[in-house]
């Protein structure tokens, strides 16, 4: 029913947010957004403050794919808009429901190089899946109902909605409108069943490769359902992890650069491959005219636009996974090359021996996992301990592994942390960090010192830019430049200084008890692990080369 | 190269033509020329662009085509045939 009550552009803003069921935002304020932060004051949404716009973009993206709703952040004009970038940026690439507002200046100030503006709206093309900017109060109710849509419609994204300060001033009706639905949909074309059913039940080897859109279209179910039933080995992408139970017998763990032996072997192998919600990345292909040569191609996914984008489908079966997977979920006769995937992954099985006393940052994640609660969500940097968790830890859900995959964005694991931790405040939330990355946005401690947020962050220090070291010592003469981090602060004292408890370890015999006290306590806790600054993330397919060549160590 | 004709539909919103352009541009499609108008009735705008590049045009046509604004997209190939010889 309308209600004739006249409210500001900011109050209906977060009228519309709770219309939406949001109740968390993470944002700063500035000069153009503070009619909105004015009219935050009488909400009912819960605001929490990051040090760093970057740091509030990260939480709404953690937030988003730790519960599956959808990530409100907010910024001022200007440099506060631009610090978004990077966060929408990671959002795109991972396909994440994230609504951005931003504040701008006056529209009649608009176009005049005034203080703080910056084309944010223009900015935006490049990294949002859409952007509005509102110039018609009128406007307003409608634009932020599409924002919503369009974050969750199809394959899901980034939405950036521009609101000058005099708009965020301006009366408006209060009538709440109802939800849209969006008006130009893309029409998938009908679903290559038919095909995909012949494909199937010729194949001898087939592989099923699995992508983030099974998390993303909250459809591991059916996808496990799918698993057992064909009995097909399964191989995942770094972002695709927990798609697949991790126990499942046929489920042979991460391909591509960094991906296990066994998983790259079958791929390579497979005459039948399988891809569902994966987009055929090149860090997943390697050398993309040698990736699965002998291989014919079923392609599930939600976006016209990944068909034949990177390898051409045989069939293709746009739509729906939760409905799509069901349909193509039929026995196969396929044991003797289900005899041989698992033969391969007992095979290439990690081996956890490590000559010496120094911590071997492996062992420590996979310990760390072992431990761990159940429905533990993990968060990580970017660089080698980002693999190594990918590669050492398990995770029974996608939700419970956010990672930055197509951006690799060094700086995300904390505050995703931070995010993760608002949406599942009784869940265990682990950032796995690089002393690096770690450094990227540290001023989120705050963010976690403020709310009391019980995140663990285990920092794997190896002193160095460890993956970029590791590459200029393998493929450039080992002539290493500019990775070196030898004058770190102190981790401890930095940690301390947050009120955040801490503790450093060096040696293997002190790893077990370390955890173990980690994983006890209350509140936040910060885990220094030093490492050898040599130890190198293996294997590791060389850049354009075939997944099958693998280097396992020098 | 190959050279193609698009013939675009789209409602008219704020930056619908930069949106296009960038896509085309950061796909690999090098614009060789555009004409676009707007029916103020109907509110559609109505865009021709002629594009060359090495890729598929289809890769140009799913991504112009998954642009929120964007009602319908053709490869106009009278034209681009026109164009290649
Ligand atoms: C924002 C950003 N800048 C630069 C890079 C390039 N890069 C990738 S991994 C890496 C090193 C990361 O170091 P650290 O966090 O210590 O992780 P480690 O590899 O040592 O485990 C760098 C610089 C990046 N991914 N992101
Ligand atoms: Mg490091």
């Amino acid at each position: 029913m309308a209600t004739e009550k006249k409210l500001t552009g900011g109050s209906l803003l977060f009228n519309v947010l709770e219309q939406h069921g949001v109740e968390h935002v993470f944002g700063y304020p500035g000069g153009a957004i503070m009619p909105i932060y004015d009219a935050l004051y009488d909400s009912n949404v819960e605001h929490f403050l990051c040090r760093h716009e970057q740091g509030a973009a990260f939480s709404a993206v953690g937030y988003a794919r730790a519960s599956g709703k959808v990530g409100v952040c907010f910024a001022t004009s200007g440099p506060g808009a631009t610090n978004l970038i990077t966060g929408l940026a990671d959002a795109l690439a991972d396909s994440i429901p994230v609504v951005a507002i931003t504040g701008q200046v006056a529209t009649s100030a608009m176009g005049s190089d005034a203080f703080q503006e910056i084309d944010i709206f223009g900015l935006s093309l490049a990294c949002t899946k859409h952007s509005f900017q509102v110039t018609d109060i009128n406007d307003l109710a409608k634009v932020l109902h599409q924002a919503f849509a369009i974050a969750l419609e199809g394959r899901q994204g980034p939405v950036l909605v521009d609101i000058p300060k005099d708009i965020q001033l301006a009366e408006v009706n209060g009538c709440l409108d109802k939800l849209v639905s969006l008006k130009n949909k893309v029409k998938l074309p009908p679903a290559n069943v038919g095909s995909a059913i012949a494909l199937l039940n010729q194949a001898k080897q087939p592989v099923l490769y699995v992508g983030g859109g099974v998390g993303m279209a909250n459809a591991v179910d059916e996808l496990r359902e799918f698993a057992s039933i064909t009995g097909v080995p399964s191989v995942s992408t770094l972002k695709g992890l927990g798609a697949i139970d991790p126990e499942d017998e046929n489920y042979l763990g991460m391909l591509g650069m960094h991906g296990t032996k066994a998983a790259n072997l079958a791929v390579q192998q497979c005459d039948l491959l399988i891809a569902v919600g994966a987009r055929f990345d090149d860090r997943v292909t390697g050398k993309l005219n040698e990736f699965a040569p002998n291989a014919k191609v079923i392609h599930f996914d939600i976006d016209t636009a990944e068909i034949n984008k990177r390898r051409v489908a045989d069939a293709a079966i746009l739509g729906d996974l939760k409905v799509n997977l069901p349909a193509l979920a039929i026995p196969l006769s396929i044991a003797t090359w289900q005899d041989k995937c698992q033969q391969m992954k007992v095979d290439f099985a990690w081996d956890y021996n490590h000559p010496g006393e120094s911590i071997f940052a492996p062992a420590v994640l996979k310990e760390v996992s072992d431990k761990m609660p159940k429905n533990t969500c993990v968060t990580t940097d970017v660089g080698q301990h980002q693999m190594w968790a990918a590669q050492h830890m398990l995770f029974d859900d996608p939700s419970n592994f956010l990672t930055s995959g197509g951006m690799g964005t060094m700086g995300f694991g904390v505050p995703a942390a931070v995010g993760a931790q608002v949406s599942r405040p009784t869940d265990c939330i682990v950032a796995v960090s690089g002393d690096g990355s770690f450094m990227m946005n540290v001023q989120e401690l705050s963010t976690i010192k403020r709310f009391q947020l019980p995140v663990k962050i285990v920092l794997i220090d190896n002193a160095k830019l460890g993956m970029v070291r590791q590459w200029q010592d393998l493929f450039f003469n080992g002539r290493l430049s500019e990775t070196d981090l030898a004058d770190n602060p102190d981790f401890v004292m930095l940690a301390n200084a947050f009120d955040i408890k801490a503790k450093l370890i060096s040696k293997k015999s002190e790893v077990s008890d370390a955890i173990e006290d980690m994983m006890n306590h209350d509140g936040p806790y910060l885990l220094q692990v030093k490492i050898n600054a040599q130890d190198n993330v293996w294997p590791l397919v060389p850049p354009n080369t075939a997944n099958d060549k693998m280097m396992e160590s020098t | 190269m190959n050279n193609y004709q698009l013939m675009i539909k789209a409602d008219d919103k704020q930056v619908v033509l930069e949106r296009i352009l960038q896509v085309a541009r950061y796909r690999g499609f090098l614009i060789s020329g555009i004409h676009a108008q707007v029916n103020t009735g109907t509110n559609i705008g109505t865009i021709e662009l002629l594009v060359r590049s090495e890729r598929p045009i289809e890769l140009l046509v799913d991504q112009i085509n998954k642009l929120i604004d964007i009602k319908e997209v053709k490869v106009d190939n009278s034209a681009s045939q026109q164009c290649i010889a």
